[in-house]
């Protein structure tokens, strides 16, 4: 009986992912056909060729894997370093800088696009890839992370090591680094798929089509005239299938680790 | 033990932390606040205004319709998603094979791009050839127009932010009911609780921080919500579903209004601090729930 509740809830959860594949697999002539066919009666892939071939798409493809890896690469590189200091370190304000971090949790790009968009402008990253990277690459989701696993590490590793004559750097990169290597993964993965799926940021800082990603295009191919639905549909699955492919690897990662990092920035 | 002087040394280590922190998270709010007080259209000089813009926005009657509309939204999809997410994680919060893959289908919706949601969600809805409609006209109903009917337009994007959110928060509960003892169920089981009573007075009030870290995240990621609604109705019909955030994307984007839109972002921006301060405060009590 609870297995028959769980299923019949999965299939009406999976319905719009289902309608949408298998209309992506629909021709032009078909999809606008009333009343609609529930399977495809010809599997054709006009769709995903006339997206691959007319709309760029490689080319939003590359621009988005350039804004995800290299943010990802800061981004991993920043909330460590930060979190490391803030969780090992004594210094004044340190308790302070922590709560500032803490207090920005709720602000995302949404809330303070306006302003962000004046700060891209002034720093000359308008329209460039560089706009969707630097003002993304810090986190506050992601330092708090780090703040929490890094407070983890018993201080007797890093007091040792410092009693065998290590200096700082040698400490963080020879005993915290490797002591970190869940914290990186986490934080890649996350990272990757949140840049991946950015849409607010890319919607302000992005004028010109050379320029657009992934969802930024997606967006912009429904408002153009004309533009058939088995395309549209068919570049929201390719859209799809990388976060997919990511989430069903690391999966345990995403369920497991629904620390801060998990919430959507 | 351990020389001062070294251990101030790791202050390096925030340093470039907070320089992004700065540049992107802290000067957008003092410059949002400054803003406020100009009137700018990103070409000409800007001009120092007062009080202008806030005294405009007091009397602009779509900003305050926009505001209503995101709360409306925000408690509309709340409750739906604290109720669904509560059953998925009773339902699911067993560690056997079959509970672990079904939970990758409720969390899944969670991974997915926002605006290929809002886009899949669109042609689900589609008046004339979405499955939707195509159902119910099979049983014998008319065809609903889901996304230009005012009233109803905000229901249907209510129900992506539910689909969206709900098994994030599922995983939540999850957490929270498997660290809740089997000696409570037991001990109720011998005085011959049946399972609602079980649920009611031993599951309910245990999962209390769970539900407000649930509950609080909701308010936050709901009343921030944007991308949907852009996707799936840029806030048509008329106004019926521009949330606040929208808004203010149209008046500093398609008005070029940036000082305006500052002004507006200002009060956003309060709401979600008072939102998230309550969560705070709420939460100290018990454990963060590795949740903020």
């Amino acid at each position: 009986m609870k297995k028959v509740i769980i299923i019949v809830l999965a299939v009406l959860f999976m319905i719009p992912v289902f309608w949408t594949i298998t209309s992506s697999l629909k021709s032009m002539n078909e999809i606008y056909k009333y009343p609609p066919s529930i399977f495809p009666e010809k599997v054709s892939l006009e769709g995903y060729i006339n997206v691959i071939e007319q709309s760029d798409f490689p080319r939003y493809l590359a621009n988005t894997l350039f804004v995800a890896i290299i943010s990802t690469i800061i981004t991993v590189f920043l909330c460590v370093s930060l979190g490391y200091g803030l969780a090992k370190g004594i210094f004044k304000y340190k308790g302070f800088l922590t709560e500032v971090v803490i207090v920005t949790l709720f602000v995302t790009a949404q809330v303070i696009m306006v302003p962000l968009f004046v700060i891209i402008r002034q720093l000359g990253l308008m329209d460039s890839l560089w706009g969707l990277i630097i003002p993304a690459v810090f986190t506050p989701t992601g330092a708090f992370t780090a703040i929490q696993y890094m407070k983890g590490i018993p201080n007797e590793f890093l007091e040792s090591a410092k009693v065998d004559g290590a200096g700082e750097w040698q400490i963080f990169s020879r005993i915290v680094l490797p002591l970190s290597k869940p914290l990186i993964a986490s934080l890649s993965i996350f990272s990757f798929t949140w840049r991946w799926n950015d849409f607010v940021l890319p919607l302000i800082v992005i004028n010109s089509g050379k320029k657009f990603t992934i969802q930024l295009a997606l967006a912009t191919l429904q408002g153009q005239y004309g533009i058939p639905w088995n395309e549209i549909l068919a570049f929201s699955v390719m859209a799809i299938i990388p976060t997919l492919v990511i989430f069903l690897l690391f999966q345990n990662l995403f369920m497991k680790g629904i620390s801060a990092g998990g919430l959507k920035y | 033990m351990i020389k001062r002087g070294i251990v101030e040394s790791r202050f390096v280590f925030v340093i470039p932390g907070f320089v992004f922190h700065f540049l992107f998270y802290l000067l957008p709010i003092i410059l949002m606040i400054i803003l406020g007080f100009f009137s700018w259209d990103i070409l000409s000089p800007m001009k120092f205004v007062g009080l202008k813009n806030f005294s405009d926005l007091m009397k602009d009657k779509w900003f305050w319709n926009s505001v209503v509309v995101s709360f409306k939204y925000t408690f509309l999809a709340v409750p739906i998603i604290f109720v669904i997410s509560l059953l998925l994680g009773v339902l699911l919060q067993e560690e056997d094979t079959f509970s672990k893959v079904m939970r990758v289908f409720f969390y899944w919706p969670y991974m997915i791009p926002m605006v290929a949601a809002g886009t899949m969600w669109k042609w689900l809805f589609s008046r004339n050839f979405g499955l939707v409609n195509h159902i119910l006209t099979r049983m014998g109903f008319q065809p609903v127009s889901w996304l230009d009917d005012p009233t109803l337009a905000l229901f249907t994007v209510v129900m992506v932010q539910v689909w969206v959110l709900a098994g994030f928060m599922m995983m939540l509960f999850i957490v929270g009911l498997q660290a809740i003892s089997e000696e409570f169920y037991e001990a109720a089981s011998i005085d011959g609780a049946t399972n609602f009573q079980k649920f009611w007075y031993i599951t309910l009030p245990l999962l209390r921080n769970t539900n407000i870290s649930v509950i609080t995240l909701s308010i936050a990621n709901c009343f921030r919500n944007f991308t949907i609604v852009y996707i799936m109705t840029t806030g048509g019909p008329g106004y019926a579903t521009t949330v606040a955030p929208l808004y203010v994307y149209q008046k500093a984007f398609t008005d070029f209004r940036i000082g305006y839109a500052s002004a507006g972002s200002l009060v956003v921006l309060l709401i979600t601090f008072v939102i998230a301060f309550a969560v705070r405060r709420v939460q100290e009590g018990g454990e963060m729930e590795g949740v903020v």
